[in-house]
């Protein structure tokens, strides 16, 4: 393994090995979904992961340097599974980051339960760090409960009370329409919904769906789906109007992605925001500046993702004074850290970063879409407590 | 009220339109040429794909319009060029080459979309008014919705007008009908194909288009659409393009009317209410089951039963006379000696992960070994055969969830309830044959595979988590993660002893297959393979034996499920990994590499399979191309497989006087004499 070397001379409690001379070397990994239906997000949480890599180790706060190694997680259980086994077995790593779908990641919970080894997620589920939590499992992603504390209170007490959902019918739209309509009713006494309609995920054709909405009494349409369903309904929602007759709100819609498919048609719909590279909050702007000068574009969320999930593993290493794995696992437990959203906490029961989180509205900047930001959860009232989650 | 169902009408005939233009390119290759074109996704892409790259430049306002001229045509050039490179040697042989031709493309292809345009989601911007929302009678739609329904009917119509108006037409359809005959008249039909190939591709880019401004373009766009697309060809009949367009529009608006109007209730009689159930997605499949049963020619199709798959046959693997027995005896025992010693081996030089390898290939091959016994041996090509692997795996989990943990319970259970259901996919499923047995196999598995995401107990779209195999029975044994003891100074553990069992395992079905193979039971099943005709005039009941050949191929792959889920390494069994249709694909492609009718053959194949991934995926992100390439390369020149590669070497010196190549395999089953 690795994490042997050097650590003894450097002073570094809790390390066994010989001298190198050098510094340690810890070898983390990153899984990210390079192809599959997440392809198009998973480069970006990598170059976020990498960035973090040659910032920590040009740094010289840290007493240890990164090695990173990577894996493709296919957006598939069976090759995620793979490639996190081959990166701990093969490659020694005992820090994995990343993965997006839900599935994968709850995948990866399991086997880094069963080998030991500290796995900062990047998938937003509840249950990853709810239900299927475990002492090994770490999240710095905003989850979807999160994002729905963000969205609801606003929409119901601002902007209608009468709501249509629409989801697609897997874990994540199913979680939005529950959560958001549970949070709606307890913030609105008159919170009405009107209708529920559900597609198959990965449906790309939505014309019934957008006439059923439209026909309805409805004034706001929450829609719980992602990525190219999210895509293809705001596109054909636009077209046929609904964008401008009722107000469309969409957990994911402020997202990069999303944006890159809809173009001009999403100004005028709301979002649940994560990240933006716009915010003043922690150190963000150096990270944007970094990021932009290293690679084309902005980051995005996914990218902030990979990048402080690294960073958090390596504070947490400073501040246990070690880089075994035990030490590090305990001292984050519980351990409240500056991240490019400002300081967060890494809950003692969940190990949940209590991430702040923003309703948008997307807007025309010449030409462009962008997102304005129009209501705020602070740090800290995004969560409610793990018990409530279903981690105990 | 009536407004509101006008509405939806239109929006179901859109639907219906998009079937139209996505199944239009599939029907014509298909009805013309006998070739399931797996590829039409991705030529659907990269229709879109090009679009954009037009579009950039010129701007959305006369872009699109450029584009949809110019992109259709860049790309029925590739498709002409792939048809005179890799489809054209493969006339006459049986339509499985074809799929696994095409299916290698799509490899290619798709990789080479994410090469050139990165895998970002884009945008396909189209003119502003021609997606503005218009009210017609208190009907609120797009003007793109009207102009999906015009743009695709004249082009359905055009189409239609081309093959049945025009001499090239004639020539095209006489020429799928015989082609020798309009061979003997002195037409170069091969020419006409090319264009044809390179039409249907034009069409599917064209599909890509108005589609992709309709939706978004992703290099997914491709998979997403093929599935439709053959249910669609498939309904309408195969060969009929005007079925294709029928089927479409009555897929299109069925599957619309019924989902919006899910749970009205139709009448009441007595105590008993007759409601629209709520079907999405499982809708298109039963159809398509329900035509297949009914009507395999589909609602329009023309043909009659001769569909056993064209004119060729399954080339299965033969190491020819190269081999004797008795030395094919020993190279297998030696085989299994070496793959004893492997994990000591692996353990030796510091690669205890190649373990994990080995276990997966071990899964694979003994789900290929089940695919050879319904493929090689009976010549039934199903192109729904993980509907099995999956039940198999979600049998085991659940028995280890929520009865007994115990390995031995698990497992059998998967064998048995996939033999189960097998028995009663196979009996509906073998009323039809070649290509209409493929693709009712595919509509079951895509059931199972929807019918998974909706149903509670199968854990949804997140899968299964948290079973753990006991290795013993009724309360007896340790579970398999605790097994754990040293040797020469390593630590064997549950990777390794999993290991010694799947290939305990392995080596017990691949005995079993040989021996229900060597039995008269396999003579009478080849001998169906063979000649369906025959065998039933010599009196046998080919309908029994090809059923109890599905169920015994149905058994062994749910053996390779439950041993997925019972393997240390899987931590979840979700629908994506077990049954998605791509690893209908993949198993099939996998015992065309080994080599079929061997039943060893498939099992190499797995391993050669993963090796190549494994290994290729280390140098290149790019892999999926190269392996794409390799399939391609393997179904023009090795179709019999690995196995036969000893062999081919051998006639390839031995025609060296004649200066001949060896052939590609159309005349080679008289001259080689399979034992």
């Amino acid at each position: 393994m690795a994490t042997a070397g050097a650590a003894g001379a450097l002073g570094l409690a809790g390390c066994s090995g010989g001298s190198t001379g050098g510094t340690t070397t810890i070898t983390v990994g990153s899984v990210n979904p390079m192809s599959g239906p997440y392809s198009s997000l998973g480069p970006n949480q990598r170059r976020g992961a990498e960035l973090a890599v040659s910032q920590i180790n040009a740094n010289s706060d840290y007493d240890f340097e990164f090695e990173l190694v990577t894996g493709d997680s296919e957006t598939e259980a069976r090759a995620a599974q793979d490639e996190v086994q081959r990166l701990v077995q093969q490659e020694g790593a005992d820090f994995i980051v990343g993965a997006i779908s839900s599935s994968v990641a709850l995948g990866i919970n399991e086997i880094a339960n069963s080998s030991e080894f500290v796995y900062f997620s990047g998938g937003a589920a509840v249950p990853i760090t709810g239900s299927a939590c475990n002492p090994w499992v770490f999240r710095f992603e905003t989850n979807t409960a999160m994002i729905a504390e963000a969205i609801s209170a606003y929409s119901v007490n601002e902007l209608g009370t009468n709501v249509w959902f629409h989801y697609a019918d897997y874990a994540y739209g199913q979680s939005v329409y529950q959560r958001v309509s549970q949070r709606m009713a307890n913030a609105n006494g008159e919170y009405n919904e009107t209708g529920v309609s559900t597609s198959q995920l990965g449906a790309s054709n939505y014309g019934s769906y957008v006439s059923q909405v439209s026909n309805s009494d409805a004034d706001i349409v929450v829609l719980g789906m992602t990525g190219g369903d999210l895509v293809s309904f705001t596109n054909q929602a636009a077209d046929q109007g609904l964008t401008d007759d009722k107000i469309v709100i969409g957990p994911t819609q402020t997202f990069q992605s999303v944006l890159a498919g809809t173009g001009m048609n999403s100004v005028g719909t709301y979002g649940g925001v994560r990240y933006l590279p716009t915010l003043d909050t922690g150190d963000n702007q150096q990270f944007v500046d970094a990021y932009e000068s290293e690679y084309d574009g902005s980051p995005g969320n996914f990218s902030r993702v990979g990048y402080d999930s690294l960073r958090l593993i390596a504070k947490g290493m400073n501040e246990a004074g070690s880089t075994e794995v035990d030490d590090v696992r305990d001292t984050l437990e519980g351990g409240t850290y500056e991240t490019v959203l400002g300081d967060i906490t890494l809950r003692e029961e969940d190990r949940q970063a209590t991430n702040p989180t923003w309703m948008g509205e997307i807007i025309d900047d010449s030409g462009s879409p962008a997102v304005e930001l129009v209501n705020e959860v602070p740090a800290g009232e995004t969560l409610p407590p793990a018990s409530e989650l279903g981690c105990n | 009220m009536v407004a509101q169902f006008v509405e939806q009408l239109i929006n179901g005939l859109t639907l219906g339109m998009v079937y139209v233009l996505l199944a239009a390119g599939l029907s014509v290759i298909f009805g013309v040429m006998d070739v399931i074109n797996f590829s039409h996704g991705e030529l659907f892409a990269l229709g879109a794909y090009f679009a954009l790259s037009i579009i950039a430049p010129l701007g959305s306002g006369i872009g699109f319009w450029v584009a949809l001229l110019a992109a259709p045509l860049i790309v029925g050039v590739i498709g002409a060029g792939i048809e005179r490179v890799t489809i054209r040697p493969l006339y006459g042989r049986n339509p499985l080459y074809h799929i696994l031709l095409t299916f290698g493309l799509v490899l290619i292809i798709n990789d080479l979309i994410k090469l050139v345009w990165g895998t970002e989601q884009q945008q396909l911007v189209v003119p502003d008014y021609l997606t503005q929302s218009i009210s017609v009678f208190s009907i609120q739609l797009s003007l793109y919705n009207y102009f999906i329904i015009g743009f695709a009917g004249v082009l359905a119509v055009g189409t239609w007008l081309l093959l049945n108006r025009t001499k090239y037409g004639m020539i095209i359809r006489a020429g799928s009908q015989d082609r020798q005959m309009v061979r003997n008249v002195g037409i170069d039909i091969d020419r006409y194909y090319t264009l044809v190939f390179g039409f249907g591709a034009a069409l599917a880019a064209v599909a890509g288009i108005v589609l992709g401004g309709y939706q978004s373009v992703s290099t997914g766009m491709g998979n997403s659409v093929i599935i439709p697309a053959f249910v669609v060809v498939v309904l309408g009949g195969l060969g009929s393009f005007r079925g294709a367009v029928f089927g479409g529009l009555l897929v299109g608006v069925v599957q619309t009317m019924m989902r919006v109007y899910n749970g009205t209730t139709l009448f009441e009689l007595g105590g008993f209410a007759l409601t629209i159930p709520n079907l999405q997605g499982l809708t298109v499949f039963l159809l398509m089951i329900g035509v297949l049963l009914v009507k395999p020619q589909g609602l329009f199709g023309t043909r009659g039963d001769e569909s056993e798959g064209g004119e060729g046959e399954i080339l299965v693997g033969s190491s020819g006379g190269l081999l004797t027995d008795s030395t094919r005896t020993k190279l297998g025992i030696l085989f299994i000696a070496a793959m004893i010693v492997l994990p000591i081996l692996l353990l030796f030089t510091g690669s205890r992960y190649y373990v994990l390898v080995m276990n997966n290939i071990l899964i694979w091959a003994i789900f290929a070994l089940s695919l050879d016994v319904v493929m090689g041996y009976a010549g039934l090509v199903p192109l729904g055969h993980t509907m099995f692997y999956g039940v198999g795996a979600y049998t085991s989990a659940l028995v280890m969830l929520h009865f007994t943990s115990s390995f031995v319970v698990a497992i059998a259970a998967a064998i048995l309830i996939c033999a189960v259901i097998a028995w009663i996919v196979g009996s509906l499923s073998i009323r039809v044959s070649g290509v209409y047995f493929a693709m009712i196999t595919l509509a079951f598995a895509e059931l199972f595979y929807n019918a998974v995401f909706r149903l509670g107990f199968t854990g949804g779209s997140d899968g299964l988590l948290g079973f753990e195999p006991t290795m013993g029975i009724a309360g007896l044994g340790v579970p398999l993660s605790e097994i754990s003891f040293a040797f020469m100074g390593y630590e064997i553990e549950q990777q390794i002893i999993f290991y010694y069992i799947g290939l305990l395992l392995a080596v017990l079905a691949f005995l079993f297959a040989r021996r229900v193979m060597n039995a008269p039971f396999g003579s009478v099943i080849q001998s169906i393979r063979e000649s369906e005709e025959r065998a039933e005039f010599v009196g046998y009941n080919t309908v029994k034996y090809k059923r109890r050949a599905f169920v015994i191929s149905g058994g062994i792959a749910g053996l390779a499920g439950g041993l997925l889920a019972a393997s240390p390494t899987t931590f979840v069994i979700s629908p994506d990994q077990t049954l998605a249709w791509i690893h209908s694909g993949e198993v099939i492609v996998i015992a065309l590499l080994g080599g079929m009718g061997t039943l060893f053959g498939p099992m190499l194949g797995a391993g050669a399979f993963f090796g190549a991934e494994e290994i290729l995926s280390q140098y290149t992100e790019q892999w999926r191309m190269i392996i794409g390439i390799i399939f391609v390369l393997f179904v023009i020149y090795v179709p019999r497989g690995l196995v036969s590669v000893p062999s081919l070497v051998v006639q390839r010196f031995d025609r060296f006087g004649e200066g001949g190549k060896p052939g590609i395999g159309i005349d080679e089953s008289e001259v080689q004499s399979d034992d």
